[in-house]
């Protein structure tokens, strides 16, 4: 078995890298594959409280570089899906713990017994940054409709171009609010997609749901009825080279625009 | 006839809902607008300050072939299917007959001849000097020649060595 590793990364912080983690790599396993997860936020873990696995960590990718553990006991299986499995970060240690030799030869190790290999990146281009990246062929770029967000993504989108080992990467448009682009107070998926001319994998809707699935340790995409998690299993199948249309997310629109809709419709024959 | 009044009425609200809809400048547009700008310098290191001397250079060049409105000229990087391109808006008042079109030739190519005589190995160091006996030089009166072509070519690699110059001299 020869895995692919996916390096999920953004730059800005806070625009759901973690979150968008957590939520592939949950459904890439409720799909029947074999996912392990990697997070490389050294001194800043979280992926595992966004996994409820936070009380069963015993080693960590630190303790694993520093050979007081076999790769293999650092593992830590996922409560639901015993197809899912989590190399946790120290929690203290900084970013200096690790270097990116170690972090591609872990990478090449469970490339053989995992289907994908899903690396959670740092905020930031520095160290860390360049230590998720090195063991990762792909990259998703998360970003959010925002201006600081996009300029981010937009660096690192350079910063990936220019490293020869990412054969390829896409975009991840999360926190998409439909109600503000209606009425042009944001930046709408098609004018993020132009001035990042970057291919897109997901369209994720803001969604309330998902404090509530981090509160509880439970990744949205477990909640078949939440738009969020349904759009999070969408990017899974996209990412195992399924086909599959972007969500309409015009339908949950504001009580305005359902009015303005009505009357349109009711002169439409007009024009 | 009823029918006629409910149109009416629906249309007056739906002017209604367009009117507060098309403000003059909404927030995405000015969003959009800002991102681009910055984004433009982020990825070529091309400041506001070089696109301004850019500019400058720009208008000198033109300035021997065309009259234009000098303030209104417009230089701005736009990108085009992921292809990044620098627009260049030049509004022409007219363009010049030949006449004037060789006189501005002829003056920068003897202006040439004497700075590669006199600055033959210091090239880089004497580029500001340079400049300015370009532009003096051009007020003044010189002989016509027939060699337009030549001169031509002559001015273009002038641009592009001071382009160059420009750049080493920022970089």
């Amino acid at each position: 078995m020869t895995g692919r590793v996916i390096v999920i990364t953004s730059g800005k912080g806070g625009v759901g890298k973690t979150t968008t983690n957590a939520n592939i790599g949950t459904a890439l396993a409720r799909a029947g594959n074999k996912v392990v997860m990697i997070d490389t936020d050294l001194g800043l873990r979280n992926l595992d409280l966004l996994l409820g696995l936070e009380n069963r960590i015993v080693y960590t990718i630190v303790d694993v570089v520093e050979k007081r553990c076999k790769l293999k006991q650092a593992l830590v299986k996922d409560k639901k899906n015993p197809n899912l499995c989590l190399l946790a970060a120290a929690q203290t240690r900084d970013k200096s713990a690790i270097t990116e030799e170690q972090l591609k030869d872990i990478c090449e190790k469970l490339k053989k017994d995992f289907d994908f290999i899903l690396v959670d990146c740092p905020a930031g281009i520095e160290q860390g940054f360049q230590n998720a990246i090195a063991g990762a062929s792909e990259a998703i770029v998360v970003t959010t409709p925002e201006m600081s967000a996009v300029r981010d993504a937009d660096r690192i989108i350079g910063l990936l171009e220019a490293k020869e080992e990412i054969k390829s990467y896409k975009l991840l448009l999360n926190r998409v609010r439909p109600n503000l682009i209606k009425t042009n107070d944001m930046m709408s998926v098609d004018d993020v997609v132009e001035i990042l001319s970057a291919d897109l994998i997901g369209i994720i809707p803001e969604d309330t749901g998902i404090i509530t699935s981090t509160n509880k340790g439970e990744p949205i995409v477990n909640d078949e009825k939440s738009l969020a998690g349904i759009a999070y299993n969408n990017v899974a199948h996209r990412i195992m080279g399924e086909d599959v249309p972007f969500l309409n997310l015009e339908e949950e629109t504001s009580v305005i625009a359902k009015v303005k809709k009505f009357f349109s419709n009711l002169i439409g024959k007009e024009k | 006839m009823s029918e006629n009044i409910l149109k009416e009425l629906c249309n007056r609200v739906l002017n209604l809902f367009k009117q507060t809809e098309t403000k003059e400048e909404n927030a995405k547009d000015v969003a959009c607008n800002r991102l681009r700008v910055v984004l433009m310098q982020d990825r070529t290191n091309l400041t506001p300050e070089l696109l301004q001397r850019m500019r400058s250079e720009l208008i000198e060049l033109l300035s021997k072939y065309v009259e234009m409105d000098k303030d209104a000229l417009e230089l701005n990087l736009d990108q085009e299917d992921g292809q990044m391109a620098l627009m260049l808006s030049i509004p022409v008042i007219r363009a010049k007959d030949e006449e004037e079109i060789e006189k501005a030739l002829a003056a920068e190519k003897q202006s040439k001849q004497e700075s590669d005589d006199s600055t033959d190995d210091e090239e880089n160091d004497s580029e500001e000097g340079e400049e300015e006996e370009i532009s003096e030089e051009t007020e003044e009166e010189i002989e016509i020649t027939e060699e337009s072509e030549e001169d031509e070519q002559h001015q273009e690699e002038n641009f592009e060595n001071s382009n160059n110059e420009n750049q080493e001299y920022n970089g």
